[in-house]
């Protein structure tokens, strides 16, 4: 077992940095690939029109998880390792709520703005200064709001822990909810495509 | 069936795919290792017999003076004995809760007990768990008396045995130890006060080292 | 639209040898793939770094050392600030997510430029004005700086990472986002159709 790679002490923080840089970069490349820099792309989610968003995002999601689940179990990687942020329910969701707002009135999230800027988007680094803005706001508010953002702790819980289930049980599912979404997604984009008459159908 | 297979699209050999991997993770046990672990027992017992991983009690001792804090310290000993006393710096972890403690793999970690078996043996679990940099108190805590706190010069000592035995005064009293001179062979049959825990001048790696900075987040 | 992307690649291969001024817009790769994509580069972060992919905390980090440069003793009397802020001995800005956000820059651009698809624009739907659509871009972007923080991420954080992890805490604020953008999509419409 070596992986985490960093966690195991195999190059320190100076080279962790370069990995963040490079990582980085194969992250903003595949959401332009994806044409996450344009908004209207990203918002038409929101339309029924193209839902990429959710194929996007959901493929990433089972792709990560599919192969950490393999990579953990044959050893390679030790999963207790990996970090996962812990759970305060009420105040994600909240935040969660906000975040969705923000998504479909700016037409971004803070990772494809970024992708938007470096393409010359003016909406994406007006949206950037709009993050810093409310990241600012949040900051001097903070102390009226610590209590609220830390209410209903949970620690740290994945899914199989809290509905105690099998890990394996769990991947299978969130696979069959993808398979099925994406299939849903194509027959929702078709039935929007025909009653814009966009596509006969 | 190959024909089935050919004429998929791209899209639905992805899916095809995904639903296979997927299916098969229902088969394929916990992906946490739990607590068991793999050892390789040659490279181990080379470092045993080399004693790369010991630390002396002087050269801790110099660590600590000169301030050098790349390095945890870890106190095995019961919370009680710990309370009374302890090497400044040190940390107070049970050996069952050390290998979850969320010591890092990469740092340098120096493992001390009472004699020194608790910390060889946690040596071992460490070193089992993949952690690179864990070193051992040559002697422990009973070295570390011996040594830095009170040690001894016989009645019998040579000029030079003396003059180096000065050196070894200053590092004592930096510790509030008391140093002993002139003492013939037999032990002391008064028992020695331990020093009160002050910490040493040069600011020690505050409490809850860890809770610097947000590390992880996003 | 979507019916005919795989046969769209075909036209990928032969502009390249266009000079990239006159590179004609390259259409968007078939989304699946480019989710593949993003998911093993998720996965390459989790056994290279034990940590996933980010964006919120990047720009934090900027805050808290843009705070601190303002007025030192206002950020680390701030709790939040001074979190970020350490113990004073690294700046804020060397930081894994700061370092990992100017990747997103970069490889954006990249991607941009390969595809001919960087331009001087601000998106926007037919009915609005660039103004208006501006303005939005900027209120959005506050709402989103104040539900990162508290969903402890965005749809990076929380979602890609959190999601891929099984987290708890994650697949609700995931469900929340997508709640949330529907419920609001009908009152702003106008923006983008």
């Amino acid at each position: 077992m070596n992986a985490p790679f960093f966690k195991f002490g195999l190059f320190g923080d100076n080279v962790s940095l370069i990995m963040a840089f490079l990582i980085g970069i194969g992250f903003g490349f595949f959401l332009e690939r994806a044409g996450f820099g344009s908004a209207r792309k990203l918002t038409a989610q929101f339309y029924l029109t193209d839902l990429s968003v959710f194929k996007v995002m959901f493929s990433a999601i089972v792709t990560a998880m599919v192969g950490l689940f393999y990579l953990s179990w044959i050893g390679f990687v030790d999963l207790s390792l990996v970090y996962a942020t812990p759970t305060f329910i009420v105040p994600q969701v909240i935040g969660g709520l906000l975040l969705g707002f923000g998504f479909v009135i700016g037409g971004y999230c803070p990772g494809t703005s970024a992708v938007a800027a470096a393409t010359g988007r003016i909406d994406g680094m007006v949206y950037l200064a709009g993050i810093i803005a409310g990241l600012v706001a949040f900051g001097e508010a903070f102390p009226m709001v610590k209590d609220f953002y830390y209410a209903t702790p949970m620690g740290q819980v994945t899914l199989p822990e809290l509905l105690h289930l099998p890990y394996g049980l769990v991947v299978f599912l969130v696979v069959l909810m993808a398979i099925g979404g994406f299939a849903g997604a194509t027959w929702v984009e078709k039935s929007m495509a025909v009653k814009k008459g966009t596509l006969r159908a | 069936m190959k024909s089935f297979l050919t004429n998929l699209t791209l899209n639905k050999k992805l899916g095809l795919l995904l639903f296979v991997l997927g299916f098969f993770a229902l088969f394929a046990g916990s992906p946490y290792k739990g607590s068991g672990v793999t050892l390789d027992a040659k490279e181990l017992a080379a470092i045993v017999q080399t004693e790369t991983d010991h630390v002396s009690a002087e050269e801790l001792a110099g660590w600590i003076i000169g301030g050098k804090s790349d390095y945890r310290l870890v106190d095995l000993r019961s919370e009680v004995e710990f309370a009374q006393y302890h090497i400044p710096g040190a940390e107070n972890i049970q050996i069952t809760s050390l290998p979850d403690y969320g010591l890092l793999r990469n740092e340098k970690i120096v493992l001390y007990s009472e004699g020194g078996i608790h910390s060889a043996q946690a040596w071992f679990l460490l070193k089992a768990k993949d952690f690179k940099g864990v070193y051992m108190l040559r002697g422990g805590l009973e070295d570390w008396k011996d040594l830095i706190l009170f040690p001894r010069l016989p009645a019998n000592a040579s000029p030079d045995q003396r003059a180096a035995f000065e050196k070894t005064k200053e590092v004592s009293k930096f510790f509030g130890g008391t140093p002993q001179s002139g003492l013939s062979d037999e032990a002391p049959s008064v028992a020695l006060a331990m020093p009160k825990l002050e910490t040493p001048a040069p600011a020690a790696a505050s409490a809850g080292a860890p809770v610097k900075k947000k590390k992880e987040g996003c | 639209m979507q019916a005919t992307t795989e046969s769209l690649t075909a036209d990928r291969v032969g502009a390249l040898d266009k000079p990239a001024a006159v590179r004609v817009p390259q259409p968007y790769w078939n989304p699946y793939l480019a989710g593949f994509g993003l998911g093993l580069v998720l996965l390459a972060a989790f056994v290279i770094m034990g940590r996933g992919l980010g964006a919120s905390g990047a720009f934090t980090s900027l805050v808290a050392a843009g705070a601190n440069a303002v007025s030192p003793e206002h950020a680390k009397a701030n709790e939040f600030y001074a979190e970020y802020l350490g113990d004073g001995t690294k700046s804020p800005l060397m930081d894994w997510l700061v370092f990992e956000v100017l990747g997103v820059f970069t490889g954006g651009f990249i991607s941009g430029v390969l595809a001919g698809r960087v331009k001087q624009t601000v998106e926007k739907g037919p009915r609005v004005s660039v103004g208006t659509r501006l303005a939005f871009a900027f209120v959005g972007g506050g709402l989103m700086g104040i539900g990162a923080k508290l969903a402890r991420g965005c749809t990076s954080g929380q979602g890609l990472t959190g999601g891929s992890l099984l987290n708890v805490g994650s697949w609700a604020a995931m469900m929340a986002i997508f709640g949330g953008a529907y419920a609001l999509a009908y009152f702003v419409r106008r923006q983008w159709q």
